[in-house]
């Protein structure tokens, strides 16, 4: 099976030269959508092998997502593997995730980072689990880690897929698309790095408000 | 009971509304759990506008009675209607720039394709 990784990447650029050639082992393209990043992305992206779509402006990890998985389904691509660039998930984990698609027991599979022991500070928990709540609330279906840039598409889900959020709505807007469109999922414990520089870089707390009322204002209007 | 328009209309619509709902469920646009939501907003409103009464408790704990309130209470409901407006305005907007941007970025995969 022709599998393409898509990583979607903002200022991340002393960490994705590593994230490409760490994931180059597992799959046959990667694709990095460098969502206008101001400093090296790109290139560094591009001297490790990597196919460099860019967005002129930030649009957001969903629309850099949506780029990504578009361009691996122009490349011919039946799997599509996600992750992020900032080096907080192990590429060692894409063959574990893989298998429920190769076996044809899951068209969509999403990591786990609860599902084994893994050094989470408790405000991480905290907001993972109101994200969770949400994400149930707005489509009806538990993922024990919906808010997770980890995901592998099988062939249905990389044919159906259609992400409209531009934010990190779109995490929600994949568990909806899921149960839309009945593919059966898998989930996969993995391992995840919380890092100073993840931190620093991670959400705000109005950052999190913000995205769980669009994703509010979202499912209520279609 | 004596009916007014209103009350008969208001059930009218959202039974329309619901319908509508439910019909892009069968297209399968819209998932069972929204269409729920959906129908429960709806249901809501036909129910206060067939049992005004219902409201009492609102009133109880709002203290909304007179003419004047009720005046008020509508010049709210039109701000936040407004408001509402901009809100979906400005998604469309920003969805707009994003569309945009992502057809740019695709146009480079189309060159590295050939
Ligand atoms: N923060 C942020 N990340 C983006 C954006 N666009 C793409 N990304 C990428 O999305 C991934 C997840 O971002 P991160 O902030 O680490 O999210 P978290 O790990 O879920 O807290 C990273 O690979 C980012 O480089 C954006 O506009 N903002
Ligand atoms: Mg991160």
């Amino acid at each position: 099976m022709k599998i393409i990784a898509v990583i979607p990447a903002y200022n991340e650029g002393t960490r994705v030269g590593n994230v490409v050639s760490e994931v180059a082992k597992y799959v046959e393209k990667i694709i990095v959508v460098d969502d206008g990043s101001t400093d090296d992305t790109a290139q560094i992206a591009k001297k490790a092998g990597a196919i460099v779509l860019t967005h002129i402006e930030n649009c957001g990890a969903g629309a850099a997502t949506m780029t990504g998985i578009d361009a691996a389904r122009m490349l011919g691509a039946e799997v599509v593997v996600t992750l992020d660039a900032d080096e907080q998930h192990s590429s060692d984990d894409i063959p574990a995730l893989l298998k429920p698609i190769t076996d044809k027991k899951a068209d969509m599979v999403f990591a786990n980072r609860f599902g084994r022991r893994n050094n989470i500070p408790l405000i991480r928990r905290v907001f993972n689990g109101l994200g969770n709540i949400i994400t149930f609330a707005a489509t009806g279906k538990w993922v024990s880690d919906s808010q997770c840039g980890f995901k592998v598409f099988g062939p249905k889900a990389v044919s159906q897929v259609d992400l409209r959020m531009s934010g990190y709505e779109f995490c929600t807007e994949i568990v909806r698309e899921s149960a839309q469109h009945r593919w059966r999922t898998a989930e996969i414990p993995a391992k995840v790095l919380y890092s100073e520089y993840t931190l620093a870089k991670g959400q705000s707390f109005a950052n999190g408000v913000r995205t769980a009322l669009k994703i509010l204002l979202r499912s209520f209007l279609r | 009971m004596e009916f007014t328009a209103y009350q008969i209309i208001t059930p009218l619509i959202s039974f329309v509304a619901i319908a509508y709902a439910w019909n892009l469920v069968f297209k399968q646009k819209k998932t069972i759990w929204e269409a729920l939501l959906w129908s429960v907003f709806w249901g809501f409103i036909s129910v206060i506008a067939i049992y005004p009464n219902s409201l009492d408790y609102l009133t109880a704990i709002t203290g909304i009675k007179d003419r004047e309130n009720a005046v008020m209470v509508t010049s709210l409901g039109v701000l936040f209607f407004i408001v509402f407006y901009l809100v979906i305005r400005l998604e469309n907007l920003e969805q707009r720039q994003t569309r945009m941007t992502r057809k740019l970025a695709l146009k480079d995969i189309d060159k590295t394709k050939k």
